[in-house]
């Protein structure tokens, strides 16, 4: 019934419009590149040409305290640009690349699935003998695969800045790719993107189009924020556990989001409502 | 074998009746028009047929295939050109047609390039491959459209409002290509349009259809005879209509006799013999006779009264 290579002639169809739609290209550029680049590199290069601000340190304060005691000691023995780089790049970070991968996958499907009602097309589309799993495999897929190679990029470029401002301080070290990032990266975001994807495929059958879908979608948005604050505030800390209540959590929401979008997924529904 | 045939086909919309109870066939081969105003029913109708959307009740066969049990038979034999173009504007006109020949299963590429450039080329569209849908025209749009429907090469083809929001003149093209079309290849067509026009110069037979439910079918002869009424004889007479009228009044089969510009405008109980019996009577009256001919009412007067009627 689901033939992979109509599954793939829908990814590449949609693909070659979506890479041409600045509405979907600028947001999943854009977005990485202030987590990934711009905003690790103010707080790292700009304090040791200026000094540090009084802030950042209120802000690294409960994640120091919060810290495993093994590693609160090392860092305890560290100069204070040195603490500033190892609390801000190793575990203050790591809740915004949740962010990357779900704005991504969410911005991916709403194109995907509202979009082509926005735009009309999908009555030609739905008029083809492509099966109800061929589409939605394509679609999923066109969503997931852009939006995992942003996040492993946006990683990548990551790495790279935090190692450039790590170098004078940590004599050479490489501080990232570390077990913990590697774990977040490959085995948590996937699951972040899915949710991200299940939930706009839901989203997508009411409403109008393109931008509704997304508004709506940024729900998802509220349990990655919690996660940001619950770190800042020293709640919890980036380590093991966290990566194990994520991964276990999204898993969960995945199974559930596309256990409905599955049941909903009807050609004729996603044409007629909400326009 | 007949191309579609649909037995008490309704659609329902919360309660709105939009198709109610509608039955009819198309022959292979015919062009068929689904003629009716805005909000007949005439696109959830072709919907249903395309496996688009599914029927309250009722059934269809397309092409010898169940709408409710083999949809994907149905797909496979049916090209549509929706009421919206349902082109992906981002891609190029190619590109367009390289989708939608691959979704319809012909899956080998060079079979997949000879009949693109087939009908790209019969729709002058050729030189314009490689070009964005978005910067199209109207025109040039319906006919990728088109196009597309046809790029699988369906025996049952459904063209909703082909000449919708076109110029006079793109319609009269698109009208012509479909026409050209149906001559070269044997292909089952039906259209629906709100245009009269439309119907009245593409289509073998029609089928007009009000609030939902057909109305009257027919050749567009038929329907002009069955809803206009009569044809009426025109005979143009040397001298002055007039003075020879009383001649025509006088054959007991003549029901109404009129002269409008010097001409004798003629309807008959029997048109058959018409003709005959008013040469004859003015011949014999001394009458000159220059040319007789038949006029068929305009479908179009009976068209717009029919729409606009009550109940
Ligand atoms: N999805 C829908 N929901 C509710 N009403 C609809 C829907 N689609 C069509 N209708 C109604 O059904 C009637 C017939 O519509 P349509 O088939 O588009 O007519 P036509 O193509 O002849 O103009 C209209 O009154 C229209 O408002
Ligand atoms: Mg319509």
């Amino acid at each position: 019934m689901t033939d992979f290579s109509n599954a793939m002639l829908v990814f590449w169809k949609d693909w070659r419009e979506m890479r041409r739609n600045y509405q979907v290209i600028a947001p999943i550029l854009f977005v990485p590149l202030i987590f990934a680049v711009i905003l690790p590199s103010i707080i790292f290069f700009v304090p040791t040409m200026f000094g540090i601000p009084e802030s950042s340190f209120q802000i690294i304060g409960p994640i120091f305290q919060s810290l495993p005691p093994e590693i609160r000691e090392m860092v305890a023995t560290l100069g204070v640009q040195q603490q500033m780089l190892y609390i801000f790049g190793l575990y203050f970070f790591a809740p915004f690349f949740l962010i990357i991968p779900l704005m991504a996958s969410s911005v991916l499907a709403s194109d995907s699935f509202a979009g082509e009602k926005d735009r009309k097309t999908l009555e030609a589309l739905l008029a083809t003998p492509l099966s109800d799993g061929e589409l939605l495999l394509g679609k999923i897929l066109v969503s997931f695969i852009p939006a995992m190679a942003v996040t492993v990029l946006s990683f990548a470029m990551y790495c790279v800045v935090i190692d450039l401002a790590a170098m004078p301080l940590f004599n050479g070290a490489v501080l990232l790719p570390n077990l913990l990032w590697t774990e977040l990266i490959f085995l948590v975001t996937p699951t972040v993107a899915l949710a991200g994807i299940g939930v706009t495929v839901i989203v997508s059958f009411k409403v109008k189009g393109y931008r509704e879908a997304q508004q709506l979608s940024a729900i998802l948005l509220i349990p990655v924020l919690a996660v940001i604050f619950a770190e800042i505030s020293g709640l919890i800390i980036f380590g093991p556990l966290m990566i194990l209540i994520l991964g276990v959590g999204f898993a969960a929401l995945d199974l559930i989001v596309f256990k409905i979008g599955i049941a909903l997924f009807n050609r004729e529904e996603l044409l007629m409502k909400g326009i | 074998m007949l191309a579609v045939k649909t037995e008490g086909l309704t659609r329902k919309f919360d309660g709105f009746t939009a198709v109610n109870a509608l039955s009819f066939e198309v022959g292979e081969g015919e062009i068929f028009g689904l003629l009716g105003p805005n909000g007949a029913g005439k696109t959830t109708t072709v919907r249903m047929l395309s496996c688009i959307i599914s029927p309250t009740s009722g059934m269809a066969t397309v092409a010898g295939h169940d709408i409710r049990s083999d949809p994907t038979g149905v797909r496979r034999s049916v090209g549509i050109l929706t009421e919206n173009p349902s082109l992906y504007e981002r891609l190029t006109a190619l590109e367009n047609l390289e989708f939608f020949a691959q979704a319809y299963g012909i899956k080998e590429s060079r079979q997949r390039a000879e009949r693109i450039r087939e009908l790209l080329e019969f729709f002058r569209l050729w030189d314009r491959k490689d070009d964005k849908v978005t910067v199209f025209s109207k025109g040039m749009k319906q006919k990728l459209a088109i196009a597309r429907a046809l790029v699988h090469n369906p025996p049952v083809l459904f063209l909703d409002e082909p000449t919708a929001g076109l110029d006079p003149e793109a319609a009269k093209l698109i009208r012509d290509m479909v026409t050209e079309m149906s001559g070269k290849e044997r292909r089952t067509i039906l259209i629906c349009t709100h245009r009269l026009e439309d119907a009245e110069r593409v289509c073998t037979k029609v089928m007009i259809i009000k609030r939902g439910a057909g109305v009257v079918i027919g050749s567009p002869d038929e329907l002009r005879l069955r809803m206009a009424g009569r044809p009426r004889i025109e005979v143009r007479v040397k001298g002055d209509g007039e003075s020879f009228a009383d001649l025509v009044r006088r054959i007991p089969s003549v029901i109404g006799v009129d002269v409008i510009n010097g001409r004798i405008l003629v309807t008959s109980k029997n048109p058959e013999e018409a003709a005959p019996e008013v040469v004859r009577a003015l011949v014999n009256g001394g009458a000159m006779v220059l040319s007789v001919n038949e006029t068929l009412p305009s479908l179009e007067e009976a068209y717009l009264r029919l729409i606009k009627e009550d109940a």
